[in-house]
């Protein structure tokens, strides 16, 4: 690579796909300050290894975001999610509407689930991946990744299941009352 | 229901992160990451504590491991005691300058220059990395020049511990210099044995204190480049860090794990393995580990003239390595 290159291929990257990737990195971590600092490990990374920014740069990030979130990056980081999750759900508006508040509770339990099947779930969901694609990403057997995505999403319905029961109740009892 | 959660999920992401911007200089602030974790790196290496104020390394908890001491202990007391019998009659190491040749993956090469109480460390680009632009990045791939050193350095008569960082022209000194430790007893005598940077030059000395201690035990011989060799194995210890170079990686602590090979007749070493694994905060867990060939010269002026730094002209001085 000729001099500067590098720098300027990593300046050209971010400017055109920081967002993305960072939007990215937030859903993987759950907080904008712990997603900066994933994102900031990664590009790190891609430094460390010049040989990858000759090559497809961002692939090489993304790949790397993905599987430092997927190895439990910030393990220590759990408590602090779990208590952003608490004041989250404190702040609930009552009179939201519940499709709008079903979404976010998925978002919330999405950040809860272990980090392999979180990644996986953003990179099919979000990303919108296909399971082959989301396994060469993580660098896993295609049939993990399904397993990780069918546990993950299996907890998100049972949510989604619990979510609408009030609701079906709360309708049963004012057929009765009428 | 199970297209509608996906449904929901893909949404609930989006609302989720809707108005996230990536902050500006993301870019730099990697790359001065990366500059900082690698002069914390080579800090961590030479045990340049007192002379590095950023990466001050307080060590305020240790686990060094247990020595052997039952079973096979009373084999292994036998053979220290034997190899403390040879060291005491080995060479006097502080006529002789020695020049260590580190190899580490994905870094530099690194060669140290030790001249009695005298250092000189220095860290060359890696072939993947063969220039550094004054940011601290790598620019072009091929070729190694120098990127930092670390040693002693006379200025107007008077001895320094400077610092050189070559990318970005800069130096920063304080009076004097880290006493070397006298044996891997210590947790920081442990910790520097496990980078590439050379501890000491009273290696007989050093050699029998560690062994007489019980923070290293002899685990065999090889054969090094043909000759036997009497190989050291010391105890792993845990160093926590604090202030500016916890800060500066990240991290909290540092593993640090060596082994020493001495030539089986001199008792002087020719090769010293080691590897650091700092861990704990919230940065990835990041492992060092380096080989590092030790040759010994004859104490010519121009061999004992490569133990000192010379500072280059024109590069600025600097309050601090911070700064660098």
């Amino acid at each position: 690579m000729a001099n500067d290159r590098m720098a300027e291929v990593l300046e050209r990257l971010l400017a055109e796909r920081a967002d993305q990737l960072m939007r990215s990195a937030v859903l993987l971590m759950g907080s904008r300050e712990a997603g900066q600092d994933l994102l900031q490990a990664a590009l790190e990374r891609l430094l460390r290894h010049g040989k990858a920014l000759r090559g497809d740069p961002e692939a090489y990030l993304r790949r790397t975001l993905y599987n430092l979130a997927a190895d439990g990056f910030r393990r220590q980081g759990r408590l602090q999610r779990k208590m952003l999750l608490l004041r989250a759900q404190a702040q609930i508006p009552v009179d939201e509407i519940a499709e709008v508040d079903l979404r976010d509770a998925l978002v919330r339990l999405l950040l809860q689930l272990p980090p392999q099947q979180r990644a996986v779930l953003v990179l099919r969901y979000w990303e919108q991946l296909t399971e082959a694609e989301t396994a060469a990403v993580l660098g896993w057997p295609e049939g993990t990744v399904k397993s990780a995505a069918s546990r993950g999403l299996r907890r998100l319905r049972e949510l989604a299941v619990s979510w609408h029961q009030p609701e079906l109740q709360q309708t049963g009892l004012r057929g009765q009352q009428a | 229901m199970s297209t509608d959660v996906e449904e929901l999920l893909r949404e609930g992401m989006d609302r989720f992160t809707t108005g996230v911007q990536a902050p500006d200089g993301l870019a730099r602030a990697a790359v001065r990451l990366r500059r900082r974790r690698r002069a914390v790196r080579a800090a961590v290496a030479c045990g340049a504590a007192a002379v590095i104020a950023v990466a001050a390394i307080a060590v305020t908890g240790v686990a060094v491991g247990a020595p052997a001491r039952s079973g096979a202990g009373l084999t292994q007391a036998r053979t220290a005691a034997y190899v403390i019998g040879r060291v005491e009659n080995a060479l006097a190491t502080e006529h002789l300058v020695l020049r260590g040749h580190a190899t580490s993956g994905g870094w530099g090469p690194t060669i140290t220059w030790v001249y009695g109480a005298r250092t000189r460390f220095v860290e060359f680009t890696s072939h993947s990395c063969g220039h550094a632009a004054p940011s601290g990045a790598c620019t072009h791939h091929g070729g190694s020049e120098p990127y930092l050193a670390q040693g002693d350095a006379f200025i107007h008569g008077k001895r320094y511990g400077v610092y050189v960082t070559y990318f970005d022209r800069k130096w920063s000194g304080s009076p004097g210099w880290e006493t070397m430790p006298a044996s891997a007893c210590s947790r920081t005598g442990g910790l520097e044995m496990s980078g590439p940077a050379i501890v000491t030059s009273h290696w007989p000395a050093f050699i029998k204190a560690t062994l007489g201690c019980g923070a290293a035990t002899v685990t065999g011989h090889v054969r090094i480049d043909g000759k036997e060799a009497t190989k050291i194995t010391g105890s792993p210890v845990t160093v926590r860090l604090q202030g500016g170079e916890a800060r500066a990686v990240r991290e909290r602590w540092v593993r640090a794990r060596w082994t020493l090979y001495v030539d089986s007749k001199t008792y002087l070493p020719v090769r010293i393995s080691g590897s650091n694994r700092s861990f704990g905060g919230p940065a990835p867990s990041y492992v060092f580990s380096s080989v590092t060939d030790i040759q010994w010269l004859r104490p010519t002026a121009a061999n004992i003239a490569k133990t000192l730094v010379t500072i280059p002209p024109g590069f600025r001085h600097v309050n601090s390595p911070a700064n660098q």
